[in-house]
């Protein structure tokens, strides 16, 4: 909202200079965004707040400085030349929703010459950033901006019948708007009517039809108060936000709509004007003013603040509140109907507290009565999961938690996306159901960036519709790897990376976590490549998947190189319990170790081997160690080989050399029976 | 006896020169059998003649004795220890090649600083509280105090799922579901993402994070939510930073407040600064002193407790205080950008 202090200066009298006076206006939250030279004239951009309606004109702000700097408000008149006939006798108002258009004031004003401002108003009204179109339009925009309340002119000769009803719009009906645009109306839409058509959207706009021209001699004028809601429905509808539906959408002053009427038919007057009799005002159900019981202990005590009760009365008072002593140190409180935000005493203090200076309030520590352990240690072990990825060289990434439907489409990745009703755009539509695709998109774009490898992962949520109406949101990890690990340098070579450093990573979160329990099993998934993919499993429970990413895919995001990449579940596996740590002893006599190759069929993996090794029950077998995989020509068609180094320790002597070959002995007998060994 | 004298003075002599030219261990058990050898070294043999004299000559010969064997043998047992020194290794040809250095994935800058952020308030005795991301109406307006079709939701602009369900607009929801289950002492801090209905722009986007504060007890006030923030906004942007609270108006808090810190860009010297405007100060965080009918909506009774609330933009908070420029360098996740936080 733009203040002229020229303008101000007609409420009160000031001599501050435009920074004192800003950083004034500053301390009681009229913040100042800019300050701007009009020639003899300075403009103020002030920050306005919802529920701040009076604040809007320029009566409101200069209330709140003269309140502070202890001024008196000046009172204007406003003359007027009026003619025999009342009001009455030319025009009949007729309010049918009475809960939508709680008061309307009208007054005619004939033989007005329609034409050119003078210069004051056009200056008043160029500073506020408003364009001057003639003497009535003019005047009503400043009577708007003086006292923050709408008023409507029409040429009286187009209202047939000289009626005017305030209705809700019928179905079908249209009207032109002074804006020139045909618009429908809605049944919910409330209207001002002629006898027959409605000449303009209550409260949002005015209908060309009925507006006024450089031809229009007698000039209705509205000032009436609406429902806020109503408006606010209406403008939203419309797509139009006007000063008059800014206004009234906050709560205008059912109580500045005669003044207003007045101070327009008065400026009028100075054009040739001479005024109906009597105002016409309807008010069926007039408001009465709330009252709230303010306690002055309870601003001491809502502060941190030894006050003085006649600061109290003081500053309520000139904001223009009746205090009432109801006893010691409290008041009754009545509410001028200007300041629709005033209605508990929080309200009441927050005056106070502007008035005297946030800035002079003192400055505590907050006391601690009792400490709290966190409630759960997921946000901790969030944290770990991501050191060891940093650890592994991944950096984090944070993608939008929007996504394109037609690229997630893509990924098939079972989940029921969840659209937003009112979407930024279309590429921005649905709510991400997996983390990959996202990092897939941060790949491409490193890649075209010089980028020769990209290491990354995102902790965040995904979203979907579980069952019909019953939404999700979880908690998921997703890690990417492709391209260069390490470039070249002058001890080593530039490395690939490849699906075991992936895995590396995964195992190791599982590993740092606690989660030792974990396994892998083969899985077909649309994200991977066929015969491509693992289930990631903790206590033999599902949590995640990992993969080379499906080629169909990959270029459908023109990448060449493999992409290996994982998903993780962080709400199922942070679920489980992690193993509780427990101090193993140090070992006192030296272990000893055997290495054993043999040659078993190859279709049996590394895992079904592990597995089998695990469930050896020798006596002294510490640990186990497959050190090499290998297969190929040297070796008989169909076979693959394996080394092992067994380690093996006593808790409490050394061992025999006799009892490790024993124990090697009978390691190769189980292994013979059941994965059917053959030693190299 | 002169000549047995005589003797161990040739002896010693004959040490002395012979030692000197040792080269290697092996050389030292040499000298050693020579010395001291059961059988015929050279020493082993004046003893065996010693014992021929008669005891007046033995006390001042004997001593001579003793001294040159133990010498001898400490000696020898130092030569040993200087030839035991490690073998030669292989020289390093050129020590300023670089070392072998690793690299370290780099945590998200906005994860940096809301992890500092959270750390300022735990050692307050702070603890952290999450929510969910989609939200209600009631929850991120209704119990907030906004009422239904009130201007006050345009400066909230809100991404819509269906006619209940929403992206949460901030994270003050989470203050009622905190306060719904848990009664008071309260004392808070709630991360997050938050998402709004913006057309992307250098400082707006649908996304970002924000960090919210709630504490609720007997007695709080509006001093103590200013010596708190105070307190944390020099922990953040260190002890000389000049702030100011000026008033302002959320639907949630009741007197509400909105918390400036003077411009670290250009201490309000550039009129044309394009962080603050020229006006010196940049406004960093909404606070205030949660509203009656908040506690109402929750039943905690308002004339028992009191409490005060603040929010703040970790990305804006973030770009001003590593001076970015660009609130989208934050999601377009360029590695050039992302890795030199792995600095800090
Ligand atoms: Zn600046």
């Amino acid at each position: 909202m733009k203040i002229s202090y020229s303008w101000l200066k007609e409420f009160v009298n000031l001599n501050l200079s435009p920074q004192e006076l800003a950083s004034s206006l500053n301390q009681i939250g009229l913040m100042v965004e800019s300050i701007t030279a009009a020639g003899e004239d300075t403009v103020f951009e002030i920050e306005t707040y919802a529920n701040r309606p009076d604040t809007l004109g320029h009566l409101g702000v200069a209330r709140e400085i003269a309140t502070l700097l202890d001024l008196n408000l000046k009172t204007r008149n406003w003359p007027l030349k009026e003619l025999p006939q009342t009001t009455a006798e030319m025009v009949d108002i007729n309010i049918l929703d009475p809960q939508l258009c709680p008061r309307y004031c009208g007054l005619v004003v004939k033989g007005v010459k329609v034409g050119p401002s003078p210069d004051w108003l056009k200056k008043r009204l160029e500073a506020v950033g408003l364009r001057p179109i003639n003497n009535v339009v003019d005047v009503s925009n400043y009577v708007c901006f003086s006292l923050g309340q709408p008023i409507h002119t029409f040429d009286l000769s187009k209202l047939k019948g000289g009626k005017i009803k305030i209705r809700k719009a019928r179905k079908g009906e249209t009207i032109r708007t002074l804006e020139g645009e045909t618009v429908e109306l809605d049944p919910e839409m409330l209207v001002i009517a002629d006898e027959s058509t409605p000449v303009a959207i209550a409260g949002v706009i005015g209908g060309e039809e009925s507006g006024i021209t450089e031809s229009t001699s007698d000039v209705f004028i509205e000032s009436a108060n609406f429902n806020p809601v109503s408006i606010r429905q209406t403008a939203k509808k419309l797509g139009l936000s006007t000063d008059a539906s800014y206004r009234f959408e906050r709560g205008a002053d059912p109580n500045a709509a005669p003044a207003a009427a007045v101070m327009a038919a008065s400026l009028l007057c100075e054009f040739g004007g001479r005024v109906s009799k009597g105002l016409l005002d309807v008010y069926p159900a007039p408001r009465k003013p709330r009252t709230v019981t303010l306690r002055l202990r309870r601003v001491n005590e809502l502060l941190g603040l030894e006050i003085e009760p006649e600061f109290v009365v003081k500053i309520l008072t000139g904001l223009g509140l009746k205090l009432k002593e109801q006893g010691p140190q409290v008041w009754t409180v009545e509410i001028p109907s200007f300041r629709v935000d005033l209605e508990r005493e929080a309200d009441l203090v927050e005056e106070v507290a502007r008035f005297y200076g946030y800035d002079r309030i003192p400055s505590a520590i907050t006391p601690v009565k009792s400490f709290e352990l966190p409630a759960d240690r997921k946000r901790d072990r969030v944290w770990r999961l991501k050191e060891v990825l940093f650890h592994h060289g991944f950096d984090e990434v944070i993608n939008f938690s929007f996504t394109d439907p037609e690229k997630e489409q893509l990924w098939q990745t079972g989940c029921q996306p969840i659209r937003l009703q009112n979407p930024i755009s279309a590429k921005l539509s649905i709510l991400r159901t997996s983390l990959l695709p996202g990092l897939v998109e941060n790949a491409v774009w490193n890649f075209n960036r010089e980028a020769e490898g990209v290491h990354i992962f995102e902790v965040g949520n995904i979203y979907y519709w579980e069952q019909e109406e019953t939404h999700r949101e979880n908690l998921n990890l997703g890690i990417l790897t492709t391209g260069l690990r390490s470039g070249r340098t002058w001890k080593e070579t530039e490395k690939q990376t490849d699906f075991y450093v992936l895995k590396g990573a995964v195992e190791d979160i599982c590993n740092y976590l606690g989660y030792e329990n974990f396994s892998f099993e083969p899985v077909e998934h649309p994200f991977f490549e066929p015969g491509q993919g693992l289930r990631i499993l903790v206590k033999n429970e599902p949590v995640g998947l990992l993969g080379l990413l499906n080629g169909n895919l990959a270029r459908s995001y023109d990448l060449e190189r493999p992409v290996y990449c994982a998903e993780i579940d962080l709400n199922e596996l942070l679920r489980k319990q992690p193993r509780t740590f427990s101090f193993q002893p140090v070992p006192r006599f030296p272990g000893t170790s055997r290495d054993l190759s043999f040659l078993v069929e190859d279709s049996l993996n590394y895992q079904q081997i592990q597995q089998q090794l695990q469930k050896l029950n020798i006596p002294y077998l510490e640990n186990f160690l497959i050190y090499d995989r290998f297969q190929g020509k040297a070796l008989p068609p169909g076979k693959v080989s394996f080394s092992v180094r067994f380690y093996f320790r006593h808790s409490a002597r050394t061992l025999q050399t006799e009892e490790v070959d024993r124990a090697m002995q009978e390691i190769i007998s189980q292994l013979k029976s059941t994965l059917k060994i053959q030693l190299r | 006896m002169s000549s047995l004298l005589k003797k161990i003075d040739h002896y010693r002599q004959l040490f002395t020169e012979q030692v000197s030219r040792v080269k290697e261990a092996r050389e030292v058990e040499e000298l050693r059998q020579a010395f001291l050898g059961r059988k015929k070294g050279h020493l082993t043999l004046l003893f065996e003649e010693f014992k021929t004299l008669g005891p007046e000559e033995k006390k001042n010969v004997g001593q001579m004795l003793n001294e040159l064997k133990s010498d001898i043998q400490n000696s020898l047992a130092e030569m040993e220890q200087k030839l035991k020194a490690p073998a030669r290794v292989k020289q390093l040809e050129d020590l300023t090649l670089p070392g072998r250095q690793l690299y370290w994935g780099a945590p998200h800058p906005i994860t940096l600083f809301q992890r500092e952020i959270e750390r300022i308030f735990i050692s307050m005795g702070f603890s952290v509280e999450e929510g969910p991301e989609i939200e209600t109406d009631y929850y991120n307006f209704e119990a907030l105090n906004f009422p239904p079709h009130h201007p006050a939701r345009d400066s909230w602009d809100t991404l819509y799922i269906n006619d209940t369900l929403l992206l949460r607009t901030h994270t003050s929801p989470v203050q009622i579901r905190v306060m719904e289950k848990k009664k008071p002492p309260i004392r808070i801090i709630i991360p997050g993402k938050v998402f709004r209905r913006e057309t992307p722009d250098p400082t707006h986007l649908p996304m970002f994070y924000q960090v919210e504060g709630l504490v609720v007890d007997r007695g709080i006030t509006f001093a103590h939510l200013k010596g708190t923030l105070e307190y944390f906004i020099k922990a953040l942007f260190g002890e000389k930073i000049k702030l100011r609270f000026r008033p302002s108006f959320f639907p949630f808090t009741e007197p509400s407040a909105e918390v400036d810190i003077e411009c670290i860009v250009c201490g309000g010297q550039d009129s044309a600064c394009r962080v603050c405007g020229g006006s010196g100060w940049k406004e960093i965080l909404g606070a205030g002193m949660v509203d009656p009918q908040v506690f109402k909506n929750v039943n905690i009774d308002p004339e028992v407790y009191s409490g005060w609330a603040f929010g703040l933009g970790i990305d804006r908070t973030a770009m001003f205080a590593f001076q970015i420029p660009e609130i989208r360098h934050f999601y377009e996740n360029d590695l050039r950008f992302l890795r030199q936080f792995n600095r800090r």
